[in-house]
């Protein structure tokens, strides 16, 4: 993106982020609707530190890990990445149209449509789930962990967009497709959080290769915490670079299909 | 050529899934999906010139929606081809959104949480026009579509006329050779939409701007356009003046006549019908392609009866464009 384009970004982002300042109200339930729809997360994260020592060989501090990691790329999708899901809507509003007749990538036009409020709530939580887990943490953090934390919560954020882009280049074509990114969204939210090792052999196998969710964060705490997978080693520590091809493949899609979009109402 | 649309055997076919009648029929449709191409536009061909102001009519489901949207990128077509400003819409999409601007009626393009002044702002940006061209062409707008009572209100507290007002200096704010209209006035009231066609006009005659305007008001092509397109089932079945069409189409003239005499027997006259005769008052209408020229038919009213009032009713635009509809469908 050129100077030129970023210079947009930030002019679109700053507007939008005052336009839903002015509405007091909505803006702090916003964020409050943000922080509340990870309450499956919180509680999660409040039963393994009260009353388990740990889960599927994984000590309680390093489980903890897994839903900071999600939360933390999660939050960032929202945030910058977030408006993929949810494009039914404006294919039936007929608002791609619009964008189609702009001299700026529709992609980008759909993430600047406005201000995503709630993500100030996912990130709090996020955030200070992140603090709990590293402060509870028994590993050494020295400045490579340390980066490869931050390289693994990116490519979850792309891994995630990933997979939303997926579904919308669907909804291009097929707008009922949309119902798919609730289910992926809900599927997430429930698996995200656990190493999926408790789980029986055949949804830890969907949930890898099917659905690539242990890519987004198990895989990535599993290397920071030096836990075996059922993949090997060195797949699972490539996860940001997956979640960076997934992200860059899903553009690619997302070309095409916008090529062949046909649009309501003739 | 620059600011020109030229459009050649253009085609656009959609498959969808026949819906068969009843729960059953439903079922069946799920099960055995009967999918059939129709062809919301079929080979079509018309220029349109630099600085002209075309209106692109026709019933609704004719085509007119789709065939704007292949001219400015939004679809493709299955086959045929269109240059807008010598640019193909769909392969070089962006490259042609900066020589064109849009206004779809029932949507609007701008920035729904912001003061309009904020998203003008905003396309500034994007189309990259300089600040003093951009001050300049805001202020020729405001005074043309009284723009600055309302451009500091946000775009969701807008009404109707307003928010169209906005949509057009929006589309035109980067000083776009051609222009697309798809029904930019629906909805609005009379006072509004002289307004906008003042506007237009302007846009055409003093700016050199070239238009394609879809419409059903009728006023709106009269009062604007200087050349119709007619398509109807996604084919082009007239391109012309607007005399040439009522030459076509407009022999629906009724003379209508007060007879001195109420008793006086009448009956058709050569190449005319009785329409109607309540007491005096009598009205002949033109009989198919027998009939005479209305100054001819006049006098043969004259000639023929005692008369002591006379009037005679050119058929309006709307009359004229239901007979073009009406002979179009069926052939």
């Amino acid at each position: 993106m050129s100077t030129k384009a970023l210079r947009v970004v930030w002019r679109i982002t700053r507007l939008n982020f005052r336009a839903q300042l002015e509405y007091r109200s909505e803006f702090l339930m916003m964020i409050a609707i943000g922080a509340v729809w990870q309450v499956s997360v919180i509680v999660f994260a409040t039963v393994l530190l009260t009353r388990f020592s740990g889960m599927g060989g994984w000590d309680s501090s390093d489980v903890l890990l897994i839903p900071a990691t999600r939360m933390l790329a999660h939050g960032l999708f929202v945030l910058f990445l977030g408006r993929v899901h949810g494009l039914a809507r404006h294919i039936q509003e007929g608002v791609i149209d619009t964008y189609l007749v702009r001299p700026m990538p529709v992609y980008r036009q759909l993430q600047l449509s406005y201000f995503p409020t709630n993500a100030i709530g996912d990130l709090t939580v996020a955030a200070g789930l992140m603090a709990g887990a590293l402060s509870r943490s028994d590993l050494d953090w020295t400045a490579t962990r340390i980066t490869y934390l931050v390289v693994c919560v990116l490519g979850g954020m792309l891994l995630e967009a990933a997979m939303f882009t997926a579904v919308a280049c669907a909804s291009l074509r097929f707008p009922a497709a949309d119902y798919w990114g609730r289910w992926l969204e809900e599927l997430l939210g429930t698996f995200g959080s656990y190493p999926l090792n408790v789980l029986p052999k055949a949804v830890g196998g969907f949930l890898t290769f099917g659905l690539p969710l242990a890519f987004v964060a198990y895989f990535p705490a599993a290397v920071l915490t030096g836990h075996d997978t059922a993949v090997p080693y060195w797949l699972a520590a490539v996860s940001p670079l997956l979640g960076a091809a997934a992200y860059l493949g899903s553009r690619l899609l997302w070309r095409w299909s916008l090529r062949h979009y046909t649009g309501v109402n003739g | 050529m620059i600011g020109s649309i030229e459009v050649r055997g253009l085609s656009r076919t959609f498959h969808t899934t026949v819906r068969r009648p009843g729960f059953m029929g439903a079922v069946r449709s799920l099960v055995n999906p009967e999918r059939v191409a129709k062809d919301a536009v079929s080979d079509i061909t018309f220029d349109v010139a630099p600085g002209e102001l075309l209106a692109l009519l026709g019933p609704n489901g004719a085509g007119k929606s789709t065939t704007i949207k292949m001219l400015t990128g939004i679809l493709t077509p299955t086959s045929g081809e269109a240059r807008v400003a010598g640019v193909v819409p769909y392969q070089e999409r962006e490259r042609n959104a900066r020589n064109i601007g849009a206004v779809f009626g029932q949507r609007t393009q701008l920035w729904w949480d912001l003061p309009v002044r904020e998203s003008f702002a905003i396309l500034r940006d994007i189309y990259d026009v300089p600040e003093d061209e951009h001050r300049t062409r805001l202020r020729e707008f405001d005074e043309l579509l009284d723009l600055s009572s309302f451009w500091d209100t946000r775009v969701r507290h807008l009404s109707l006329g307003q928010r169209v007002r906005s949509d057009l200096a929006a589309a035109l704010l980067h000083d776009p050779r051609v222009v697309f209209l798809d029904e930019p006035t629906i909805g609005m009231d009379v006072v509004v939409k002289e307004q906008v066609r003042e506007f237009l006009r302007y846009q055409v005659e003093e700016r050199g701007r070239t238009v394609l305007l879809t419409t059903h008001d009728m006023t709106e092509v009269e009062r604007l356009a200087e050349r119709v397109v007619l398509i109807n089932h996604g084919r082009l079945v007239l391109d012309g003046t607007l005399d040439e069409i009522r030459r076509k189409f407009g022999s629906t003239w009724q003379v209508r006549v007060t007879l001195a005499d109420p008793h006086t027997p009448v009956e058709a006259l050569p190449g005319m019908v009785l329409v109607r005769r309540e007491g005096p008052q009598v009205v002949f209408g033109p009989d198919g392609p027998t009939a005479p020229a209305m100054h001819q038919a006049l006098k043969q009213v004259i000639e023929r009866y005692e008369v002591t009032d006379i009037a005679l009713d050119e058929a309006d635009l709307e009359d004229v464009m239901r007979a073009a509809y009406v002979q179009a469908g069926g052939e």
